[in-house]
């Protein structure tokens, strides 16, 4: 089975790449309108939303980088994916029953919608479009290229596309990813993230049980590896330290709930209470997709210290070394249909979210319209964004590195300093004022700029993007505390009694 | 304490804030977010754990500790205030008891490492990092259960389905009106 290993590869992400195609074709018949292109309608059951919830949580960051920095920087990774639980728990606290109480009452299709329904101003819906878009770009185009560096790399081993160039594989991924978001809008991009997040609790249980057994001691001697090489990187705050280690406890827990993809979703579960089994079906679903994350990272760590195999090129190597050295060729291609799944779930949240800020938000909030005809200038957006990202992708690979690096360090983080405390803190506390919202974003817009274009950094790993999330979060309240109390629309003072 | 979460939230904000600026200005050492690997192209390393901790180690504690009361006070701030019972405070801060538990299991098994150079092992992790692996991830377990479990009784309450169920509906009168 070995000989055939490239083939299988390839043919286990060709039948997925189709099936997402299928899927689009299925779902343009379903979708009439902008409110099912955004929103699915709000006629989602909580399997469906579930699944759609973790697997956009979990990028291809998650099966590339996400081992790539545990291989890296050893357990100070294992931060980003632990607080899952805390994540999911806050969100849902949070922002799962208002968003979709809002979502219904002023039948909003997005995020900056229920910012202005709940702020009642334009000024905060502008700003966490403009949010949005900013943060889309750099994600979308870090997909995408993530998504064509795989293809060329799986691609190039076989002899029929050997030279097969980087610019062809941006196309064909981006063709796939289009074509299933243009037709079937969110339905599509929905029921895709459900068969998506099926392979990749697949994928992740299945590496665990691989990574367990690569040394006769299991997890236990690749610790042990780590540990006579450098102990810190293997004790709870990894090498990169406490700071870095509780700072991304702190911007990926608590950011969870500002992340527009994700939050979006709540706003389509047809059944409030079905929030209840959302809740716990995301996580269990996250934590199984996330094993992968973090047993490649430690076996491939302990590994290359070991001299089982030799160094890699880049960090990034992990996941795919480890995949050619000690899966068998079924789990191989199992694995890399998932980190298509993986890739293609997140980048169809971004564009969908991206596209709605674009032809929906910025107009309505200069205008005071939305502009005619929206499912068709939707569609018509969806193209452009992810060419211009795609366009960008390559751009950056071939003539300026850092552009695309910043920009998709941007997004989160700026997502979480920005969209937490106006969203999820300002959904639960009426005493939140226009003037609280805007100076919030503005602070995690400039420190998260700042500190990323100039490239600033703090003593002990502190990140530029806590110093972002910990001063937004403070300006928000304060703010507000001392700016006059605002007097809510009926209808959102009532909803908030609920 | 109820009615005065958001300005509990916002004290916490504050303190965190200010530690995070008395570490920055702390004194700093070598490497303290990390060092190349001296044979291993790619690998970071942590070096010398104690130094890194000397001037900070308190200060990350009392940080994980606000960040974790900053946790449990934000969940409170999503449930209604008329479902604040003492019943849900006890149980959110039993949450939290707990969770500074794994927290300072971590933290001081860490030191007792820097300070023995030993360590045992719990589920292929050494014992601290034990607990930030799995007791981090199961800390927050109270929280999903008391959000499952008892959703109806805190989080959406059939009179709250009640209330909103009328607003929708005066809300679509007024619409067919218009």
């Amino acid at each position: 089975m070995d000989a055939f290993r490239q083939e299988i590869i390839v043919g286990a992400v060709a039948v997925y790449m189709v099936f997402c195609v299928l899927t689009g074709l299925w779902a343009m018949r379903r979708t009439h309108n902008t409110s099912d292109f955004f929103i699915a309608g709000r006629g989602l059951g909580p399997i469906v939303v579930a699944l759609a919830l973790f697997s956009s949580t979990l990028s291809g960051f998650g099966f590339v980088g996400g081992p790539g920095l545990v291989y890296s920087i050893g357990v100070s990774s294992f931060w980003m994916v632990v607080i899952s639980s805390t994540g999911y728990a806050i969100g849902f606290f949070l922002v799962a029953k208002r968003i979709r109480m809002i979502a219904e009452l002023r039948d909003c299709i997005s995020l900056p919608d229920i910012v202005a329904a709940r702020y009642g101003s334009q000024s905060v819906r502008f700003m966490i479009a403009v949010t949005i878009v900013l943060g889309v770009m750099g994600y979308l185009a870090t997909q995408i290229l993530a998504m064509a560096v795989v293809m060329q790399a799986i691609l190039s081993g076989t002899a029929t596309f050997a030279n097969i160039s980087l610019v062809t594989c941006v196309v064909i991924s981006s063709a796939v990813l289009i074509f299933y978001c243009v037709t079937g809008g969110i339905i599509a991009s929905v029921y895709t993230d459900v068969v998506q997040g099926a392979i990749m609790i697949v994928a992740g249980t299945l590496i665990l049980f691989t990574a367990i057994n690569v040394f006769d001691g299991g997890m236990q001697e690749a610790t042990s590896i780590i540990l006579a090489d450098d102990a810190e990187a293997v004790m709870p705050y990894g090498a990169a330290g406490m700071l870095a280690s509780l700072g991304w406890f702190f911007v990926f827990g608590l950011g969870l709930a500002g992340q527009p993809h994700l939050i979006t979703k709540m706003m389509m579960n047809k059944e409030m209470a079905d929030n209840r089994t959302i809740l716990p079906m995301s996580l269990f679903g996250y934590v199984m997709a996330a094993l992968l994350w973090i047993s490649i990272g430690i076996v491939m760590r302990a590994a290359v210290i070991d001299g089982v195999v030799p160094p890699l090129a880049l960090p990034d190597d992990a996941a795919s070394v480890f995949l050619s050295v000690f899966t068998n060729p079924l789990l191989a291609g199992v694995v890399f249909a998932g980190l298509f799944a993986a890739i293609m779930s997140t980048s169809d949240a971004f564009l969908n979210i991206g596209t709605a800020a674009i032809i929906h938000d910025i107009p309505k909030s200069i205008r005071g319209k939305s502009i005619n005809n929206e499912l068709f200038w939707a569609r018509i957006v969806t193209i452009i964004l992810a060419i211009v990202a795609a366009s960008f992708a390559l751009y950056s690979h071939y003539r300026d590195a850092t552009l695309v690096a910043i920009l998709g360090a941007f997004g989160w983080g700026t997502f979480a300093a920005g969209i937490f405390p106006v969203v999820a803190v300002g959904l639960n506390w009426k005493g939140a004022t226009v003037a609280g919202a805007v100076t919030a974003i503005s602070a995690a817009l400039l420190i998260n700029f700042v500190t990323q274009l100039a490239g600033v950094t703090f003593p002990y790993g502190v990140s530029g993007q806590l110093a972002a999330f910990v001063t937004s979060m403070v300006l928000f309240i304060g703010v507000s505390l001392v700016t006059k109390k605002p007097v809510l629309d009926s209808d959102i003072n009532r909803m908030m009694d609920i | 304490m109820r009615s005065k979460l958001i300005y509990i939230i916002f004290v916490v904000g504050v303190l965190m804030a200010a530690i995070l600026i008395t570490i920055i200005v702390a004194e700093n050492v070598p490497n303290s977010g990390g060092a190349a690997h001296p044979e291993i192209a790619g690998l970071q390393i942590g070096g010398d754990g104690a130094a890194r901790m000397e001037y900070i180690g308190t200060l990350g504690l009392a940080f994980h500790c606000l960040l974790l009361v900053q946790i449990i006070l934000l969940s409170l701030l999503g449930v209604s205030e008329r479902y604040r019972s003492n019943g849900l405070i006890a149980y959110m801060g039993g949450t939290l008891v707990f969770m500074l538990l794994v927290a300072w299991q971590m933290y001081s098994g860490h030191q007792q490492f820097l300070e023995t150079d030993e360590t045992g092992y719990f589920l292929g992790f050494p014992t601290a990092t034990a607990w930030a692996t799995y007791g981090t991830w199961i800390g927050a377990i109270p929280l999903i259960l008391i959000y499952s479990i008892g959703f109806r009784k805190y989080i959406y309450t059939p009179e709250d389905e009640k209330k909103y169920n009328e607003l929708l509906a005066e809300k679509t009168e007024l619409m067919e009106q218009q």
